[in-house]
């Protein structure tokens, strides 16, 4: 798979603006998400109250974390699931592929996960013969591809229907069309078969009750009802901070997730799942595992400013307002968490050296944090990793320059000097060249207000 | 072995939270206003569901807006969530038909519970579902059946349908019909 | 670095019969160093604006830049856990106000009896609408302007990619977003670009002039000090 990395950002971000045909699709896309999201929000007079709500809940949550997962635990049990615990992602892949080959399987069907994609968990499946297919239209569409998504909500947001329609004649030999519903039905059929051979099917969490041991898992297509109700086996993953603490808590989530979303007022599935089949002649999978995954998360619950991180419900919005996600799109982050949510959390889960540009690519202005259904606020938390990251890994020129701005600032003398130095530093510095390939520099005046101000 | 992950990552978690400073800002708990409920639950739940591109008709006499709905399809294999077809048959049948337990008016939300009615498949796999609601089962919102749903222990699978399956994977054009049926039918009973 | 923007703050406010002072010793609010996370370095600085600004008498500090403002506003969260300048740098924090909040919220003056002839619009800088919330006192202004025909501006509140050190450290990200502003000034058609902060006004107007236009970048403030004289 065509990975980008993390730490090529800029060069990545270069390349992503290059492509006029990605913008356009990012263009479009954004806007259409961020209008239907606005017009969801504003029909909910009570839009800013249940952002609050559940912000609180998931403090309370995070808090407690340890507490509330052991309940979750012994709930969910107590009703027959078994429950695995994995402290990070190679521990997670390792758990899935033994369950998967126990049983003998050959044929895994999945839905759509971030979690797994953040484990690498089909690489991991196909070493060990397994076959995967990605049973999402937009993740069947990217792994035909062999492309990473590129938004955590709709992961082929950035391929245009001429380019699918080309893919799918070229994969699957559909007759050459441009027709989005001509395409869906030949994904529907192609996929239908691989539904009714699978041995395992997995899927993700969005959220995991604490009081009965339910997990619930929303979507519009179907693909996580036919993929967690007709194989033997269903394996759900998710991360430690998916659970929540009551049933009744779900009435706030499920209201801010599919409106800040895709702006519906409800997907159209949610599948409330409690443990095994009663009898064996039910309906449904003879088993359930349930993975719960750390892979650094724990770490973040140590400063309330990092711990918000972890209340993110994986909605999309910020990606949809952030006007550098609207520009470079989800590939150039180099993270399966792409946008202002993974420009946060891609470091902390990764470690800083390997993601330590992400914190920076941001004007900080704050549109993420005034359309996040959980109230995360994204720029304090970028520039508390910018205050990890700039002392000790800043360019020694960076920080050289900084401690000399600070001498100048704090020096009545060396700050009338500096409008002067400032005037002919301006010509030659390699920030002014950064400036001026794109914009006109206003020069420094010669006389300053501070010599003017009578 | 799963248990010593198991402490150690609980012991992480304890541990980071034991080194937290403690939060600046006060946990806020605003209270849940209550908003009052609109016109009959019944009419709202069928609009809704049109909006959602599903129909719905509000019947008397359930069983004949039924065998006019399978007539107007022309609908050869019919599976009966009582008497439903295996895992493998399901996917050569035309239509699926189930009760609902509940539904919700202000979504157009069908609820199937499955400790009541073997729902899982029949209104899943055939690109065609029918279900039929008691007007009586209508509520008025999420929360009234997230309530109602916890007056007996939840059952292993609990399903909420809203309409017919969709997607906008493809440069965000909707398409009905993916995996799921491509046509939902919502026949209230106002009998009961 | 724009005295103009100094000069007509002063003039206005003092229009408007306010006694202002501007103490020559003051430098920087610190927020190069805060948003580019040298801390220690932007301690430095800001401790010198609340010793500098602790010592007027003043009812009220105001700037003209909603930046500045916000960044003051951050002091209590910079100086977080420390028991000497934690009181003073809240203190300080509560009497910093932004130019056109301060004259709708505090003096409740909308019409400061300024007029200028032509079509403009208003770009609503990032720090001043979502920290300070600060959208319906510049229009209020703008509108008691005589002789102004404002038009609103298409995703007026849309960032304009400046960011500080991100306008540097990723120029071509900074200018892709920087364009979309532009395409909506254009289609405006506006003779000039009103802002609350010069960053933006330099961020836009660099590019505007780049590209041969004739659309001017005005701050709130030189707009407010135009009379029908000049």
């Amino acid at each position: 798979m065509n990975h980008l990395s993390s730490e090529t950002f800029k060069e990545n971000a270069r390349a992503a603006l290059a492509d006029v045909q990605l913008r356009g699709a990012l263009k479009n896309a954004t806007s259409l998400f961020g209008d239907r999201r606005k017009a969801a929000a504003a029909s909910l007079p009570n839009w800013e109250d249940l952002r609050s709500q559940a912000r609180a809940i998931k403090d309370d949550v995070l808090l407690h974390l340890d507490r509330y997962l052991e309940e979750f635990v012994r709930n969910a049990e107590s009703r027959g699931a078994t429950v695995h615990w994995a402290r990070d992602a190679a521990e997670a892949n390792s758990i899935i592929c033994g369950l998967a080959t126990e049983r003998a399987a050959r044929i895994v069907v999945k839905s759509k996960s971030m979690t797994t994609e953040e484990t690498h968990l089909n690489d991991a499946l196909e070493a060990a013969g397994m076959q995967v297919v990605e049973t999402d239209l937009g993740e069947y569409i990217i792994q035909l591809a062999h492309e990473p998504p590129s938004h955590i909500i709709a992961p082929a947001i950035h391929k245009t229907r001429q380019q699918i329609g080309a893919l799918f004649t070229a994969e699957l030999g559909m007759r050459p069309t441009d027709n989005v519903d001509q395409m869906t039905s030949t994904a529907r059929m192609k996929l239908r078969d691989r539904f009714a051979a699978a041995d395992v099917g997995i899927s993700g969490v969005n959220f995991a009750i604490a009081e009965t041991g339910t997990i619930v898992i929303v979507e519009n297509e179907g693909n996580i009802r036919l993929t967690t109700s007709l194989p033997r086996l269903h394996i759900a993953v998710m991360g430690i901070e998916k659970v929540i603490p009551r049933f009744n808590d779900l009435d706030v989530f499920l209201k801010l997730l599919p409106r800040s979303g895709t702006g519906q007022r409800l997907t159209t599935y949610q599948s409330f799942i409690t443990g095994t089949k009663r009898a064996s002649t039910d309906e449904g999978p003879d088993e359930l595992h349930i993975v719960l995954l750390d892979n650094g998360r724990s770490r973040m619950l140590a400063h309330p400013v990092t711990r918000q991180s972890l209340a993110c419900i994986r909605c999309g919005a910020c990606l949809n307002a952030c006007p550098v996600y609207q520009q470079v799109g989800g590939h150039a982050y180099g993270s399966v968490y792409p946008g202002p949510i993974g420009a946060v959390i891609t470091p902390q889960l990764m470690g800083i050296q390997k993601a330590a540009q992400l914190p920076y690519a941001s004007s900080l202005c704050g549109a993420c944090r005034e359309v996040c259904p959980v109230k995360i606020d994204i720029p304090r938390l970028l520039l508390h990793l910018r205050g990890e990251i700039s002392p000790r890994k800043g360019s020694a020129t960076e920080r050289l320059a900084f401690k000399m701005w600070a001498r100048v600032m704090t020096s009545p003398s060396l700050y009338r000097l500096s409008s002067v130095a400032g005037r002919i530093l301006q010509r030659v510095m390699p920030i002014s060249r950064a400036w001026t390939n794109g914009r006109d520099l206003r020069p420094i005046e010669s006389k300053s207000f501070h010599d003017l101000y009578e | 072995m799963s248990n010593s992950a198991r402490e150690s990552i609980l012991d992480s978690i304890r541990t980071h939270l034991a080194a937290s400073p403690p939060a600046d800002d006060p946990p806020v708990t605003p209270a849940n206003p209550v908003i009052p409920s609109k016109s009959d639950p019944v009419n709202r739940f069928k609009e809704s569901v049109e909006s959602v591109s599903g129909k719905c008709i509000i019947t008397t006499d359930a069983a004949d807006v039924l065998k006019q709905i399978l007539t107007d399809l022309n609908a050869q294999r019919i599976a009966y969530s009582d008497n439903a077809p295996n895992a493998h048959d399901i996917f050569s049948y035309d239509v699926g038909i189930s009760t609902a337990q509940a539904a919700i008016a202000e979504t157009g939300t069908l609820v199937l519970d499955s400790d009541c009615e073997r729902h899982r498949l029949v209104s899943l796999v055939p690109p065609v579902h029918i279900a039929i609601v008691n007007a009586s089962s209508i509520v008025e919102t999420l929360s009234d059946a997230l309530t109602r749903l916890q007056k007996k222990e939840i059952s292993p699978a609990i399903t909420f349908i809203t309409g017919p399956s969709r997607t906008a994977d493809i440069e965000l054009t909707l398409a009905i019909g993916v995996h799921g049926p491509q046509e939902l039918y919502v026949i209230v009973d106002g009998s009961k | 670095m724009w005295t103009s923007i100094g000069v007509s703050s002063v003039a206005v406010l003092r229009r408007v019969g306010c006694d202002v002072e501007f103490d020559k010793r003051q430098t920087c609010c610190a927020q190069p160093a805060f948003n580019t996370g040298y801390l220690d370095e932007a301690r430095l600085v800001a401790r010198r604006f609340i010793d500098i600004f602790e010592e007027s008498k003043a009812d009220a500090i105001v700037s003209p830049s909603g930046s500045c403002t916000a960044m003051v506003h951050h002091y209590p969260q910079l100086f977080a856990g420390d028991s000497k300048w934690l009181p003073r740098a809240q203190a300080i924090a509560a009497k910093t106000h932004e130019l056109s909040a301060f004259l709708v919220r505090v003096l409740k003056k909308e019409d400061v009896g300024a007029s200028w002839n032509g079509r403009l619009t208003w770009h609503d800088a990032c720090h001043g609408l979502r920290d300070l919330n600060i959208k319906s006192e510049p229009r209020a202004l703008i509108r008691n302007v005589r002789g102004a025909e404002f038009v609103e501006l298409e995703h007026a509140d849309s960032c304009c990619g400046f960011g500080g050190t991100f306008s540097v450290k990723y120029p071509e990200i900074s200018v892709a977003i920087l364009d979309q502003k532009i395409e909506a000034i254009e289609r405006a058609g506006v003779q000039a670009v009103v802002s609350g902060d010069a960053s933006c006004l330099m961020q836009i107007g660099g590019r505007l002039s780049r590209k041969g236009s004739t659309v001017r970048v005005m701050h709130l403030a030189e707009l407010l000090n135009e009379s029908s004289q000049q």
